[in-house]
Formats: structure tokens, C-alpha cells, sequence
């Protein structure tokens, strides 16, 4: 883990005022931990996409990136499955039309141009510094309804190994990466790295106050985190 | 400075009790009351500059002018002139017990008067349990520095369980709730604001402590986690400690700028912090009973295989269901097993977990029975449901049932539902030694905290 980089970006982000950091630096600090991202660069403008999304290479995934916006998908900002230049030139214009009207006020820092992550199980692994306890590390079914499901384990930090697998092991929906109904067994260890990355993350980053991968993507073998956030303190 | 280890409040050989008092009524009369009811063997020592004497002992009218000084002084003051009380008692004690209230509990002149407290602390060096709190009730040493009177609230006998609470009135309840069960106690510690003394200062000690067998924990409010965490950790790695957290509500949305802050609660980082130190959770006020009762009264358990013995199929079944959404296992009884409880039995009684003895049993049958079961390997505790129709039930079934299964040592919890007849018989239960339940779900809450304590000794 790259702490000095990851502070570095932190303190940038502090020095603009900002509680919160925008996806492309939320993942860049999962990516100086060593968690698997896709590929990515945020564009400015359409030409910059079109030259950016032809070194990534089809199919993309093109989202809004502004540090005034929690929820993208709720206010037309996500676009995934993007085929080619022309799809891409569609899926640009649409979206600064959509969010500009569902998110008049919001400032637009650009938007991100990134590879496609193949589908896969989703679970959110998620951290928040308690007052009193300090760390607390979530696991679960990630999705968008993990409010709602509520179907999450808690553990304080710094953890052990084996309490990373615990907190998979005890959620009701484990059953969803061990073969459920014909599915293929996924990469549990893989997982049980993550959580004890985003645990050692918050005991070496005292500037943040909550971060969160959701979902992060499980397949067979490896993981990827398609989408973070962090919360400054 | 390093803080001097709390274990002296627990057998002092003198206490003054500051502002004492004839007025019948008042905290420090009731607290002199209650230092010579309980037996306290070390001396009393009245302080007031109104009197020469209280009660025939002679009275002084500071701390510093107490000769030799002594080890433990109480205050029952009025919150302001406590903290000037407390420095004219630098030099003169080791500890201090401030029952009085009206501090940080109250607002800003109260928070100031506490701080006050804090500072004078760390500079004489005395120890400071409270303020607004009961302070000491100590089964072991005989001390009692609670202001309610006997006739209120009845102090357990010397037993293997500590108390240690934030609240006092919880304190105080749950003692006179074991009391009348006959659960006997070694410490119990009403902490209050805690100004210096807290939970993670208790819980070293009592890990230590060779009386204190297991550790009943109230908690409202922890202010350094950490700390707690690596005391409890301790304390639990020695015996079962199991806690309640009060005031759970006020979950997560501290920003709703994540999911998982969202979802993550004050409670949850609780929670998280008993299962990393390996204190077993408790969800209300019934379930602190029923662990104080299956702890307070000896053996725990190595498992979580129950074997369930009644002369009432009906409330064998109820617990056996209970059991199992309790997480608890029913296991059946081996064929070799089976042979051997059945020898001696009429053919047509049901020999399965549960036994049922039917209306034909005699106190013979419940201890053979009994006897067999807990001793085999396949069982881990004992839920007796003796329900007290049968006419072959006799007075002498307590004692014998406890003769036959104590070497065994393995917990046996006695499920006995019933009206006057029944309850009359659970104090020979009692007596005997055995915690009594009044329902199947509060034996079953019981014998679920003896399994999930066996399990988090094992790491689990």
C-alpha cells in the first residue's frame, strides 16, 4: 500500500474543501492498496472520451463524476455497455443533458471513461470510523437494495484473517458465492483480501472518515471494485 | 502517573463516611446502616464538624484530621462542597466512593464540579468511584456503601458473580432480583459518571479477582473503546464476561453519504467491540437475569447439547422447541444410552430428549435419569422441567437430584412453571443450588448464554 500517495491525494482533496471524494479518487485510493479497479481516465470533453475509451478499448462503461452527486444512477449518470464511438457519442450527450436536468446545481468535474467489468456476484465491504471504537467494517450483498436488505456483518478493526471470513460466512446471502442454485463457486479468499485491505486502509488513513466499494465485482477467480466512495472527516 | 490499581476498594480495613448524619433517612445515614447490617468487620468512621459523635462512634470533623486516616472515604454531600471535601482528604485516603449526584449528569455548573473532580484525582493520587453512583456492594469483604436501606432491597449472599454497572439503580435491582433467587455475589460496583474509575479499571481487576467466577457487565456508554476493548479482552480470556448495552436506538445516518453509514448504528460498533473481546452479548434485562442466574451458580457449559428431562411431555416439547430457534442442540439418545435409562423404567415411558418420566415418576427416576444423561459424553447441559402433579414427587427430590448430578459438573437449570404450590417447591430447587426458571424461554435464554459462552472461549 502506497500510504504516502493515498495521503497526498487525501490532503489535495481537503485543501479544495471536499467531504467527500469523487469516485475517480476513491478508487484511485483502493488502487495505491493493491485492490483490483478497471481501467479508467476521466474526460473532459467528447474528443477526450472518444481518444480516451480507443486506448481502453469497447465495450465502456461512461459515468458522471461531481462531488455533489451521492447517488449517480438515480440522476441518469451511469452508462454501461457502451459498444463502440458512436454508441459512446449518444451515451455522452444524453447524460449531460439528463443530470444537468435532474442535477441542476451540481458541479460536473468531468465524466469517466472506464473498461467494462465483466457481471459477477456483488457484495458491498464498506468502513466507517466509530467515535469511540474506531473502525467498523461492514460486509454484504452489495447492490443497490443493501439498505433495504439490510443483510450485513459488522466487525471492529484491525481484523484478523479469520474474522474477514467470518463476517462472509454470516451474512444469509454467503450462499449467493458458494455454488447457489448451479452458480459457480467464487473467490472467497479473494474477497477476505479485500476486507482486510479496506480494514488496513482506515487504521493507516486517519483522514477518512467512511469508504465504502460497492459493488465490488466476484467472479471465480479475482474480484473488482466497479464503484467507491470515501467520506472525509 | 500510573494508576494505582483499583483492587484496595475491595478489602479495606477502614471507611469514613463524610457528612454522616443521625437524621434517619438520610444517604449517609443509610449508608452507616448499611456498613454495620452487612458485618463490615474494618472500622466506620463518621465525618461532620456538627457532631463529636454519630450512631456511639466518634465523629471528626474532616478526613485530614482523622488520625492514620483510613482507606476508603464515601461522600454523601451536596455536589458542590464535594470537591473541596475531597482535596481536604489528600494524604488521608486511598480511595474515594462520591455517591452524591448533581454533577456532570446535570449541565454546565455540574460538568464544571466533575471536572473539578477529575483534576483533584490525578493530583493526590485517590481513587475516585462516581460521583452519582451507589458505589460498593462486596459479598467477599463485606462491604456496603449503598444508600438503600435492607428492607428494600436485599443483598445476595457470597457467591462467584460480579456486577458492574453505569446505572445504580440497575445495580440495585438486579441484586435484589438474585437475591431472592439465592444467587450469591462477590463484587458488585455501581460506577455512576465515572470521573475516574470506569469499566475497563473494573474489569482488570475482576479479572484477577480469584472470588469473582464470571462478570455481569451494564453498559450505557463507553467513552474510550480501545481501552475497553483490550480490558475485556483480558477479563474474558479468564472467565465469562457478558454485557447489555443500553440505548440502542439512534442508529447509522451519522451521514447517509454511504450505505454503510447508512446501515452502521452506534450499536452495531458495540456489538462488533463484545464479539472482538469476547464478551457474550445480552439483549435485555430478562436475559441479564437468566445469565446471572446460570453463571451465578456454577458450572459452565462445554457445548451446546442439551438434554431435557421432565414428567410433562407437553413442556418437554416446548423447550426442546424452544431450544432449537435458540440456536441450542437436541440431540437423541444413543441406543446404548437409551438401554441404560430405560433399565429400571415401566415400558411404556417415552425415552427420547426430551425423557418424559410421565405422572408415574418418583424422585428416584428424575436423579437415575439425570445422573445418566449428563454424564454421558453426547450432552453438555441439563434443563430439568419438574412440573410437580405426580404424587411419587416428594420434598426430598431437590437434594437428591443435586447429590447425583453435582460431581457431574455440568450445568443442570430446573424449569418449573406453575402457580403457589410450584413456586413454594423452587426455593427447595434453590436451596439446592439450582438456578430456577419460571418458564421453558427464560431456561432455554439461560442455558443459550452457557453455550454461546463456551463457544466464544473456543474462538468461535
Amino acid at each position: 500500500m502506497d500510504k504516502q500517495a493515498i495521503e497526498r491525494l487525501v490532503i489535495d482533496a481537503q485543501s479544495l474543501g471536499r467531504k467527500t471524494l469523487p469516485e475517480p479518487d476513491a478508487k484511485e485510493i483502493l488502487r495505491l492498496s493493491g485492490v483490483p479497479v478497471p481501467r479508467s481516465q476521466v474526460a473532459k470533453d467528447l474528443s477526450g472520451a472518444i481518444e480516451m475509451a480507443a486506448k481502453i478499448g469497447y465495450p465502456l462503461a461512461l459515468k458522471v463524476v461531481s462531488p455533489d452527486i451521492v447517488h449517480k444512477s438515480d440522476v441518469g449518470g451511469v452508462a454501461l455497455g457502451i459498444r463502440n464511438a458512436k454508441e459512446l457519442e449518444e451515451k455522452w450527450a444524453e447524460m449531460v443533458l439528463t443530470v444537468a436536468d435532474e442535477s441542476a446545481t451540481s458541479m460536473i468535474e468531468g465524466f469517466l471513461v472506464e473498461e467494462m467489468a465483466p457481471k459477477g456476484a456483488e457484495v458491498i465491504i464498506g468502513a466507517v470510523r466509530d467515535e469511540q471504537f474506531g473502525p467498523l467494517i461492514m460486509f454484504g450483498i452489495g447492490g443497490v437494495a443493501v439498505e433495504l436488505m439490510k443483510d450485513v456483518s459488522f466487525r471492529l478493526g484491525p481484523l484478523s484473517k479469520k474474522e474477514a471470513i467470518g463476517m462472509m460466512t454470516e451474512v444469509k446471502g454467503f450462499a449467493l458465492l458458494t455454488g447457489y442454485r448451479g452458480d459457480t463457486f467464487k473467490d472467497i479468499e479473494a474477497v477476505a483480501e479485500i476486507i482486510l485491505m479496506v480494514s488496513n486502509i482506515m487504521e493507516e488513513v486517519d483522514a477518512l472518515k467512511e469508504l465504502e466499494i460497492n459493488p465490488l465485482l466476484v467472479y471465480e477467480r479475482g474480484v473488482m471494485a466497479v464503484d467507491a466512495r470515501a467520506v472525509l472527516k | 502517573m500510573v494508576k494505582k490499581s483499583i483492587e484496595f476498594f475491595f478489602d479495606p480495613k477502614s471507611v469514613a463516611v463524610v457528612g454522616a448524619s443521625e437524621a434517619p433517612g438520610k444517604l449517609s445515614s443509610v449508608i452507616i446502616d448499611s456498613l454495620i447490617s452487612s458485618g463490615f468487620p474494618g472500622r466506620v468512621v463518621p465525618v461532620n464538624p456538627k457532631y463529636s459523635s454519630v450512631r456511639g462512634l466518634k465523629c471528626f470533623p474532616s478526613v485530614s484530621e482523622i488520625e492514620n486516616g483510613v482507606d476508603l472515604a464515601v461522600y454523601a454531600l451536596p455536589s458542590a462542597r464535594t470537591p473541596e471535601a475531597l482535596r481536604d482528604s489528600a494524604g488521608k485516603t486511598r480511595g474515594a466512593v462520591i455517591v452524591s449526584g448533581g454533577f456532570g449528569e446535570t449541565g454546565e455548573a455540574g460538568k464544571g464540579l466533575e471536572r473539578e473532580i477529575k483534576d483533584i484525582a490525578k493530583e493526590t493520587g485517590i481513587r475516585v468511584i462516581g460521583p452519582n453512583c451507589m458505589g460498593i456492594y462486596d459479598a467477599i469483604s463485606r462491604l456496603d456503601t449503598f444508600f438503600i436501606p435492607r428492607t428494600r432491597i436485599s443483598r445476595p449472599v457470597a457467591g462467584g458473580l460480579s456486577i458492574i454497572s453505569q446505572s445504580g439503580s440497575f445495580a440495585i435491582t438486579a441484586m435484589d432480583e438474585l437475591a431472592g433467587e439465592g444467587i450469591g455475589v462477590a463484587r458488585v460496583v455501581s460506577y455512576g459518571n465515572k470521573a475516574d474509575v470506569n469499566e475497563a479499571d473494573c474489569l482488570r481487576f475482576l479479572a484477577e479477582d480469584e472470588h469473582t467466577k464470571a462478570v455481569a457487565v451494564y453498559i450505557e456508554a463507553i467513552s474510550d473503546g480501545r481501552a475497553f476493548i483490550e480490558a475485556a479482552s483480558f477479563c474474558a480470556s479468564k472467565k465469562p464476561v457478558f454485557a447489555i448495552k443500553v440505548g440502542k436506538r439512534g442508529a447509522g445516518a451519522l451521514s447517509a453519504l454511504s450505505h454503510t453509514g447508512a446501515i452502521a448504528g452506534n450499536y452495531e460498533a458495540y456489538r462488533a467491540a463484545f464479539r472482538k473481546s469476547g464478551v457474550i452479548e445480552l439483549d435485555g434485562y430478562e436475559e441479564f437475569i437468566a445469565a446471572c442466574k446460570a453463571f451465578g451458580s456454577g458450572s459452565g457449559a462445554s457445548g451446546p447439547r442439551v438434554i431435557i428431562i421432565t414428567d410433562g411431555g407437553g413442556m418437554g416439547v416446548s423447550l426442546a422447541d424452544a431450544c432449537v430457534e435458540a440456536g441450542l442442540e437436541v440431540p437423541p439418545l444413543s441406543e446404548d444410552l437409551k438401554e441404560r435409562v430405560q433399565d429400571g423404567l415401566p415400558s411404556y415411558f417415552s425415552i427420547g430428549n426430551p425423557i418424559d418420566l410421565t405422572g408415574s415418576v418418583t424422585d428416584e427416576m428424575y436423579a437415575d435419569a439425570l445422573e445418566k444423561t449428563l454424564s454421558d459424553d453426547s450432552f453438555d447441559i441439563a434443563i430439568v422441567a419438574a412440573l410437580w402433579g405426580p404424587p411419587g414427587l416428594t420434598d426430598e427430590l431437590p437434594s437428591l437430584i443435586s447429590e447425583r448430578s453435582l460431581a457431574i459438573k455440568k450445568p443442570v437449570l430446573v424449569c418449573s412453571p406453575g402457580g403457589a404450590f410450584t413456586r413454594s417447591k423452587s426455593e427447595l430447587f434453590r436451596r439446592s443450588g439450582f438456578p430456577v426458571f419460571q418458564t421453558p424461554e427464560a431456561a432455554v435464554k439461560a442455558a443459550s448464554i452457557l453455550a454461546r459462552a463456551s463457544a466464544s472461549r473456543r474462538g468461535g
